[in-house]
């Protein structure tokens, strides 16, 4: 854990991630960036819109028998609609994503584009477009597309690997298979593409804990 | 889109507000201002508020936004207007003139289905091409997501979007969690025909999508596919009981066909009255093999000239214990061709000199026509007698022979039976009359059965030409 101040406001900054290089600053939304001799401003995020997502940082829960901490969120718009990455700290101190899309959970990882033997993701790779329905095989089970589209960061909380940028935009493939598996590729304008995996999970059985409370809900008995 | 119809500001005073706050300044200040404001409800809690409230750009309704973060757009409750709600800026994406309509679970109602507290957040009337009109609520839980709520009518199913594709299984059924569903409807156009509330996607009215239903008893899987996206949904049909106890509404009305998904309620009864059945059947032929049978054969042999001569034997005397029981006589002439024999039995009790009589007759013929060689008849044949009293009896058999000589083949002059006197008998037909008995309602368990999935498949387009 390493506590700064921030750069613009003064307020306190806690990293608790060893190694993630940025973190928003909870009062005044600055980008709060680690460099070696402590911290430097980054620009400024959005505020988040208001939502009833029942994720909060500090969410604690497990997944693939490893607990996780919720420690920070960017949150994706597109002409459809809005999602929540919400990124969770790993107790192994890797970090997964979990994205939260029209009342729906998947936890992914990211996976080296390298390990990944698959034509389509070839084909997006060299930035060519896919279709929704279109078939690939990866890790040998067919995954399908079903949803392609460009998004653009709306704001952001919390701890993140990147310094993100109100407006920043990317294109993101939602690749899906038979069993509740899940793949993503992401690619945004002058970064290197990314893959995760990683598989549809709810709520229920991440064993959530601290999760959000939200007035004239009862708080599901699986988190309780 | 028709010309803009001009403001009246001094309608929306007197606007309905389901908050019961018509005094609330603020619809005013909102109204006369030019932009909404969003304001988050409530707004002092120890926890999250649940809801965000803005005024209706068209009409200065209060909308409360419950899935805040998720809807995309709301068809606002007065006035029916289509808004966007994706951005801070509320804007408005079709106006709509018509009447609003009093839905069925008005838009607010909260409700527990299996063990889930769900709120009713918005209302879709669908169609196709405005034939077999469907209602379809969307429900919200921030810790549980959406669920859909069907009705056409006829029964109530809830509906959630799976993340898996299902598995194509053989040539048309589709395979999800491991069960199967067979086609019911085939691909068809299905139409948005009214909308009322909020929802995680763009609605409005006149929208598209092509639609095709899977079914096994109990649930429905349906894949619709628009312009954006492919969506399977996996639905379970509700018990009556369970949306009135969730809402408070009149269950289903019932009547007309079975619904593709609606469990057969007969095959559960045929199935327990098959299995009962089964069970009585078998004790049946242990009773009837332990306590049937015959003993104590005794045999006598006849021989006769096949010319219409009677020739008589007696077989005996042969005891019976019991105070009723049966007697089996078999006659066997394996020798005879193209004749009979004509056999009468008298069993006569050598005491009281009580009778019991019977007839029969062994016969075997054959020869060739057109279609070839044929025979018929029979070289054997059993008479049984039943609840003979006890006694020493004795049998006599009077067997007269004769033959057929229009036949070409030769037949028999000359003939041997040989007569058999049993204890006991097997009365197969009582047997088989019993089965039938007893399985009886299990067969027209059976028989409701097929004709309720019949009648359910009536529906499909992929009824088979065995349904009609």
């Amino acid at each position: 854990m390493q506590s700064e101040n921030c750069p613009n406001c003064g307020a306190e900054v806690i990293f608790r991630s060893p190694a993630l290089p940025a973190r928003i600053c909870d009062y005044c939304h600055s980008t709060v960036k680690r460099i070696a001799d402590g911290v430097e401003l980054a620009g400024e995020v959005a505020v988040l819109p208001f939502d009833v997502s029942p994720i909060q940082i500090g969410t604690r829960g497990e997944y693939g028998g490893k607990p996780f901490d919720v420690i920070g969120r960017i949150r994706l718009a597109y002409d459809q609609g809005a999602w929540n990455d919400w990124l969770c700290l790993f107790s192994d101190m890797t970090h997964g994503w979990l994205s939260e899309s029209d009342g729906q959970f998947q936890m992914v990882v990211e996976r080296p584009l390298t390990e990944i033997r698959s034509k389509l993701v070839r084909r997006l790779m060299k930035g060519e477009t896919v279709q929704i329905g279109d078939r690939t095989q990866i890790d040998g089970a067919e995954f399908v597309v079903a949803d392609a589209r460009k998004a653009t960061c709306v704001a952001a909380e919390g701890e993140l690997p990147f310094a993100p940028e109100t407006g920043w935009e990317v294109f993101n493939v939602d690749l899906r298979d038979a069993d509740g598996f899940s793949a993503n590729f992401e690619h945004e304008e002058d970064e290197e593409p990314a893959f995760y995996m990683g598989r549809y999970v709810t709520l229920a059985e991440l064993n959530p804990k601290n999760l959000r409370a939200i007035h004239g809900w009862k708080m599901p008995d699986y988190a309780a | 889109m028709p010309p803009e119809p001009p403001r009246d500001p001094s309608r929306h005073g007197d606007h309905p507000n389901p908050w019961g706050k018509t005094e609330d300044e603020s619809i005013e200040a909102v109204i006369t201002g030019a932009t909404t404001t969003r304001t988050v409800l409530p707004s002092e809690s120890d926890s999250a508020p649940a809801a965000e409230q803005f005024n209706c750009p068209n009409c200065g309704g209060s909308i409360e936004i419950k899935a805040a973060g998720y809807s995309v757009s709301i068809a606002c409750q007065y006035c029916g207007s289509t808004l966007d709600v994706s951005n801070p800026d509320v804007s408005i994406i079709q106006r709509y003139e018509g009447e609003v309509r009093k839905l069925e679970l008005p838009l607010g109602s909260r409700g527990e289905l299996r063990g889930i507290e769900w709120e009713v957040i918005g209302y879709q009337r669908r169609s196709e091409n405005g034939q077999y009109p469907w209602d379809e609520y969307l429900l919200f839980n921030p810790y549980e997501g959406y669920r859909f709520l069907d009705t056409d009518g006829r029964g109530w199913s809830m509906g959630r979007q799976l993340t898996a594709a299902p598995e194509k299984k053989s040539l048309v059924g589709f395979e999800v969690d491991g069960e199967f569903y067979e086609p019911f409807y085939a691909q068809t156009r299905a139409q948005v025909d009214y909308v009322l509330g909020e929802f995680y996607w763009r609605v409005h009215v006149g929208e598209e999508a092509l639609t095709a239903d899977f079914v096994r008893p109990g649930k429905m899987l349906s894949w619709e596919r628009s312009a954006k996206e492919t969506v399977w949904t996996l639905s379970e049909l509700l018990e009556p009981h369970e949306i009135t106890e969730a809402f408070g509404i009149e269950p289903p009305r019932g009547g007309g066909l079975p619904l593709p998904h609606q469990p057969s309620p007969y095959r559960k009864k045929a199935g327990q009255f098959m299995k009962l059945a089964a069970a009585v059947g078998v004790a049946l032929l242990i009773i009837t093999s332990l306590f049937g049978g015959t003993s104590d054969p005794q045999t006598t042999r006849i021989n006769l000239a096949t010319n219409g001569v009677e020739q008589s034997a007696k077989v005996g005397p042969i005891v019976l214990e019991r105070p009723r029981q049966a007697v089996t006589v078999s006659a066997q002439a394996p020798g005879i061709e193209n004749s009979w024999i004509d056999l009468t039995y008298t069993l006569t009790n050598r005491d009281t000199g009580e009778e019991f009589a019977a007839n029969s007759v062994v016969e075997r013929y054959s020869g060739r026509d057109s279609e070839g060689n044929w025979s018929e008849g029979s070289s054997y044949s059993t008479s049984k007698f039943s609840m003979i009293p006890a006694g020493t009896y004795e049998l006599n058999v009077f067997a007269a022979g004769s033959r057929w000589t229009e036949g070409q083949f030769g037949s028999s002059s000359n003939a041997q039976v040989e007569v058999t006197i049993e204890k006991g008998a097997t009365f197969y037909s009582n047997l088989f009359l019993a089965l039938l008995i007893v399985f009886a309602p299990a067969l027209w368990q059976w028989w409701k059965h097929l004709s309720f999935e019949s009648r359910r498949k009536s529906d499909s387009d992929f009824a088979g030409d065995d349904d009609d």
